[in-house]
């Protein structure tokens, strides 16, 4: 009896044992529909950014051509930040949308705007009802909401420099203003997960180890990542969370995040990882440069190794690049549903 | 040198490596007022700080955050100083254009960068983010820049540093510039691989690159 990838998926990320490890490209952060889908489909970006059944068609490109087992959506981190007040640039067929502008110079100078009436504007309801649609056309396969974690949320809407600053100098205003944010996010994965949405991912590149070094991982990534998560929870769907950079500096909060699978970039041991804290489920993490610029051939082999290693969710590591042939992802996902073997 | 003196640039090295910009402005002010030398101010104060900031980024004891307020009250001090300063002070700076491509505007990474850099004493123009190839090359040659600097966050405009390069060469000054890399994304494969003078993993270890590569030619010899 083999399992549908909707219940590979939410059997790994409630630790049930399953065949094999799904292979999933969530969207958002980790936006699956390169350049080679979209040409030859004809659904583009940036137009597949505003119109529901426009996502969804090309979502299901994606899931055709790609043969990562969910849907992922939306294609941008941008959704959020537009409802919020920045400006976004849309981007273009190869190159995804970003914040042209943040319209707040302080954490204090953020007008807070009424989530009900948020929920109603911008892209909000496109992601929802393409989600709707996605999941009654095709009830086995998972469709993944991606929302854009807390602190680069914030970091979208207030000046980041300043932002980052204020995390020391304004501790209340930031509290106030990852608050608000937070509570945004979980209204907006609970509209995702209304539209049938298995699970939600967040990405939260702001928020790394990196940048914020321990302590303020600690404060501010880990205990509004908890709200949201806690926030989605609530609804009885599972959340997938991803980290980015190098995480030596932040590894003891890692098991501190209430999240149900922990995704890390390419450099990070997954392995370890599991071996340290043996209670994360863990995804990843295939190198996307190795996605974009390798060959089938490396592709399968790196890919079998995951499995190999125990890593319960095979993902790529961070964005996949736009330019990514489609034959290199197809070697990935294929290796992943022989269960590694060949290498 | 008097004990006092010693005494006041140490305090506007520590109010710098302690994020303390009101600190920094009380002691500059008491620099001018005491009629002290402003460019040995800034030179064995507020940069000697700024460094030993760097070196606590440098072994992960500081992060981002942290740099961007050592570096406010850094910058709060030299307002107060630079007033002061002699003309026979202001020797000619390396120059260096500095943005992020075209396609990207995540510019965190690059801003960190220029600070290390003007505090490393070069002189930055700072183009801002989402910036067409041809603005570093035409800005370089205005400026008579020593080194143009190419930030990315994001894989999908990585090819604009590439461009620049390329747009050099076609120009044929491909020489008269330095051109280093950096980003989320960029490795020292890519740096080669477009022909870039260099690639530099954090702000940092630019500042140790940028300043080989426009170290008089003993080196290279």
């Amino acid at each position: 009896m083999s399992l549908s990838p909707k219940e590979r998926l939410l059997d790994t990320l409630a630790k049930k044992k399953v065949d094999r490890p799904p292979v999933i490209c969530t969207g958002g952060m980790m936006n699956a529909a390169v350049v080679d889908v979209m040409t030859r489909t004809g659904h583009t970006l940036p137009e597949g950014h505003f119109r529901s059944n426009l996502m969804a068609e090309l979502a299901t490109d994606v899931n055709h051509d790609t043969g990562f087992e969910n849907f992922g959506i939306p294609f941008c981190m941008t959704v959020e930040a537009e409802v919020l007040g920045s400006e976004i640039d849309f981007g273009t067929l190869a190159c995804e949308p970003k914040i042209a502008r943040e319209p707040f110079a302080s954490n204090a100078q953020v007008q807070f705007r009424t989530i009900d009436r948020m929920l109603e504007s911008g892209r909000i309801r496109q992601v929802a009802e393409a989600a709707l649609l996605l999941s009654r056309s095709n009830p086995d396969v998972p469709v993944i909401g991606s929302i854009t974690g807390p602190v680069s949320t914030a970091a979208s809407i207030v000046d980041p420099m300043t932002f980052l600053k204020e995390l020391h100098k304004k501790r209340e205003d930031s509290h106030r203003v990852l608050d608000y944010v937070s509570e945004f996010l979980i209204s907006f994965a609970r509209l995702l997960v209304d539209g049938g949405a298995s699970a939600i991912c967040i990405g939260d590149p702001t928020a790394t180890g990196e940048i914020l070094g321990p302590r303020l991982f600690q404060e501010y990534a880990v205990t509004y990542l908890n709200k949201v998560i806690d926030g989605i929870h609530a609804t009885g769907v599972p959340v997938l969370v991803h980290i980015c950079g190098e995480m030596k500096a932040v590894k003891p909060s890692i098991p501190k995040l209430h999240s149900d699978a922990i995704s890390t970039d390419a450099f990070v041991n997954l392995k370890l990882l599991k071996e340290e804290y043996p209670q994360l489920t863990t995804m990843g993490n295939l190198s996307t440069f190795l996605l974009e610029l390798g060959d089938p051939d490396k592709v399968s082999r790196h890919t079998a190794g995951l499995v190999r290693d125990g890593i319960d969710i095979i993902s790529p590591a961070c964005g996949l690049s736009t330019a990514s042939a489609v034959g290199n992802i197809q070697a990935m996902t294929q290796t992943v549903k022989d269960g590694g073997r060949g290498w | 040198m008097s004990a006092s003196e010693q005494e006041l640039f140490q305090r506007l090295s520590d109010a710098v490596v302690e994020m303390d910009e009101d600190e920094s402005v009380a002691v500059a002010n008491e620099v001018v007022e005491r009629g002290i030398d402003a460019y040995r101010a800034i030179e064995q104060g507020l940069s000697a700080g700024m460094e030993r900031a760097g070196q606590l980024f440098d072994e992960e004891e500081y992060f981002i955050p942290e740099l961007l307020m050592c570096s406010d009250a850094m910058y709060a001090g030299m307002d107060v100083l630079k007033p002061h300063l002699r003309s026979d002070d202001v020797a000619e700076k390396r120059k260096v254009v500095i943005g992020v491509v075209e396609g990207d505007t995540h510019d965190i990474g690059k801003n960190l960068v220029k600070i290390m850099l003007e505090t490393s004493g070069f002189a930055v123009t700072d183009l801002g983010r989402d910036i067409p190839p041809a603005r570093f090359v035409e800005t370089a040659k205005e400026i008579g820049a020593d080194i143009i600097a190419l930030s990315t966050l994001m894989t999908t405009t990585m090819e604009g540093m590439g461009a620049v390069v390329r747009q050099l060469s076609e120009e044929g000054i491909r020489d008269r510039f330095k051109v280093i890399v950096g980003g989320g994304p960029i490795s020292q494969g890519f740096a080669d691989r477009i022909g870039a003078d260099g690639y530099a993993v954090n702000a940092a270890d630019a500042i140790r690159l940028a300043r080989a590569l426009v170290a008089p030619a003993e080196a290279a010899a």
